[in-house]
């Protein structure tokens, strides 16, 4: 499970509708450590709200607790199923002018950011995201709205990215 | 011009007199709000030219030891000969004015139930005790403020305990505002405002300037700002006549606003339609229960206003519209109680969008808005954000403003498609209504069944494009296109085909970088 993917392309998927240009554009994935990140964040969300219900039942023995304790496993079995695959969607690829960025499962997300929109690049790596050395990166531009995020890279991924997208940005610097 | 007048008393402020305490008291209005903690998103003091040590105390914020703060004085009585400009003062009428500005504060935070339950004794000493505070909260604040323009920048220094000296970069300003109160236009002051992109509100409100100092501080930063951006072509060449007073906007102006039209555009208003009827509910409600307590009716009232506010505002505001064209900058002067002239660099203007409410429909009439990067989104005052292009006008201005702000873009002649029938399970009523279109220079997308909006971005301003797909969209294979600007929330093309959507979102990409190639 602790394959770096980094650098494979994605399996073909001809009918993913993520993949609009299949010829011009080389997807990345991100790696699927991303996987137990998210796995292991969900758990300690959920093992609060789990320990405070499990509280609950014992103290009342109510069976709303254990009613809403079963629905927080549901829960949980649900979004493990999702993170697997929400991990595996996400990908990225660097075109000649622009960064693409895809996500989503549910509500499905392409971004294309040009390099000469970027106003800087945060590199962030949580303790957790440390642990599975994985970093985040994150291209932030003028518009609030743009969502260019790219979790799950290798450090040294990370960092290469990071050279990239300020080298090129310098290079067509525009700014607004 | 407006460089250096005074040789700017070094600023030696002993704050070790117990004053202290004043200086983050809550309640206060603007005082207040200059001194409090740095936002994050501000550039705070860069010290360019090696000025390191020169700027030392005042740069940090947090300095709140008065042995740290006492010590300036020494290093700016000697500014290094290249021209350091004297740090100068806003008005000295300014505190007064604050001052006054809290007063209305204070009764409104105090409101009516407080005035019944203490009475009128307590209450106007209250709120004297209260605007006492304030007016010194700005005497303080007024003393320990100042501002520079340095080179290529304006310096802005500010606070007591937190202080703070932002330096702003004139290269990255979008707009300049001078408003003018009533109480300021009494007294003969104005306030200049700067838009710069990534402040979380309007930056560096220099809060009051003479109105000759604030029209030539203006001229100067416009002239500083225009000067080799790179971008700009020529005509920006011009010597800015510093000093010199401009009474109209001046350029050639485009269009001004009948004061009539405004009046009847606002009581077309749902608020101004439906009030009629909330007043009658009201007075039934009063008349069948029979209690006439002051407090309830005073409230009433007052609620009554809030609901009028808005487009009684909009009419005080947009008094004598006008509008003119200056080489490549718009002016835009308006305000009966309080006038604001406002400059606007024309590609500095990420959108513009064209609404055409619902009851302005029988009329014909539309409204002009013009998105800058500086104003915020998250401005939670609409006020504040002078975005207005033409508050209501006919098709054919519209569509001359429209021409003169986008050249080549024509209002009624747009090619927009609307989306594929299937969009009609999403859009029951409003299909017809949605369409996208691409121009030679920019995108146009309209929206909305009773307020009919049409939002157009350039392609040079596009920041990135995306294209999203809900559960529901992937059913019927549709998709929304956004086009995200700086500034505003840019352009959405909701419900396009799928392949569509990926056409249009290549093909805006593809013109985007071709249009900023080109510059």
């Amino acid at each position: 499970m602790s394959g770096d993917a980094a650098e494979v392309p994605l399996p073909a998927a001809p009918t993913n509708p993520l993949e609009p240009w299949p010829d011009t554009v080389r997807w990345q994935s991100i790696s699927t450590d991303l996987i137990w990140v998210e796995l292991l964040r969900l758990a300690a969300g959920l093992a609060v709200v789990a320990a405070v219900l499990g509280v609950g039942w014992a103290l009342t023995s109510s069976w709303t607790f254990g009613a809403a304790l079963g629905a927080v496993v549901l829960f949980a079995l649900w979004r493990t199923v999702t993170i697997f695959r929400a991990v595996r969607a996400w990908g990225y690829a660097e075109r000649e002018d622009d960064l693409l960025v895809r996500h989503g499962l549910l509500v499905r997300r392409l971004s294309i950011v040009p390099y000469s929109r970027m106003q800087f690049v945060d590199v962030s790596a949580g303790p957790l995201e440390r642990a599975f050395d994985l970093a985040t990166v994150q291209l932030h531009t003028a518009a609030a709205a743009s969502d260019a995020r790219v979790p799950g890279l290798r450090p040294a991924e990370a960092s290469r990215l990071r050279d990239r997208l300020t080298a090129l940005g310098e290079d067509r610097a525009e700014g607004l | 011009m407006s460089g250096s007048t005074s040789p700017a008393p070094d600023r030696n402020p002993q704050i070790a007199d117990g004053r202290d305490e004043v200086e983050n008291a809550p309640g206060a209005d603007d005082p207040g709000r200059l001194s409090g903690p740095a936002e994050p998103a501000v550039p705070t003091a860069t010290a360019p030219r090696g000025a390191g040590p020169l700027l030392g105390p005042y740069q940090e914020a947090g300095s709140p030891s008065p042995a740290l703060t006492s010590q300036p004085p020494a290093d700016w009585a000697g500014p290094p000969a290249t021209a350091m400009p004297a740090r100068q003062r806003l008005h000295p009428l300014s505190p007064a004015l604050h001052g006054a500005k809290s007063l209305v504060v204070v009764i409104a935070g105090l409101s009516w139930s407080t005035l019944s339950r203490v009475g009128f004794g307590w209450f106007a000493a209250m709120v004297i005790v209260l605007a006492l505070g304030a007016s010194v909260l700005a005497v303080v604040s007024w003393y320990n403020t100042g501002y520079q323009v340095v080179g290529r920048e304006l310096r802005i220094h500010e606070g007591l305990l937190w202080r703070r000296s932002r330096a702003i970069p004139l290269e990255r300003l979008q707009a300049v505002e001078v408003v003018r109160p009533l109480l300021a236009q009494l007294t003969g002051l104005a306030e200049l405002r700067l838009e710069v992109v990534g402040g979380g509100k309007t930056e560096a409100p220099l809060a009051y300037l003479g109105v000759a100092e604030a029209a030539a501080l203006r001229q100067r930063l416009l002239h500083l700002a225009g000067q080799p951006s790179g971008t700009v072509p020529a005509g920006q060449a011009q010597p800015a006549s510093a000093g010199a007073e401009l009474p109209r906007p001046p350029g050639r102006p485009l269009h001004a606003v009948d004061n009539r039209d405004l009046l009847v555009s606002q009581l077309l208003t749902p608020q101004a339609f439906l009030l009629p009827f909330g007043v009658a509910f009201v007075a039934t409600q009063f008349l069948s229960e029979g209690s006439w307590s002051f407090v309830a009716v005073a409230s009433t009232l007052t609620a009554m206003a809030g609901v009028l506010l808005q487009p009684v505002r909009r009419v005080l505001d947009d008094w004598r519209f006008q509008l003119a064209r200056d080489e490549d900058r718009l002016r835009i002067r308006n305000g009966l109680l309080e006038t604001r002239s406002q400059t606007v660099p024309l590609h500095r203007v990420q959108t513009v969008r064209v609404t055409w409410p619902l009851l302005w429909r029988m009329k014909g009439w539309l409204r002009l808005r013009l998105e800058v990067a500086g104003y915020a989104a998250g401005e939670a005052d609409e006020r504040n954000r002078p975005d207005r292009l033409l508050p209501v006008g006919d098709q054919p201005t519209g569509e001359m403003i429209v021409a003169e702000v986008l050249p080549g873009v024509a209002l009624s002649s747009l090619p927009l498609r609307p989306p594929p029938t299937r969009a009609r399970w999403v859009n029951p009523l409003s299909r017809q209504v949605l369409g996208a279109g691409l121009t030679e220079q920019v995108l146009a997308v309209r929206s909305g069944l009773l307020t009919r909006q049409l939002t157009i971005v350039p392609y040079a301003r596009l920041q990135s494009v995306r294209v999203v797909q809900g559960p529901v969209q992937r059913l019927l294979r549709l998709a929304t296109v956004h086009a995200d600007t700086a500034g505003g929330a840019g352009a959405t093309a909701v419900d396009r085909d799928l392949a569509d959507a990926w056409e249009l979102a290549a093909e805006l990409t593809a013109r985007g970088q071709a249009a900023r190639r080109v510059g």
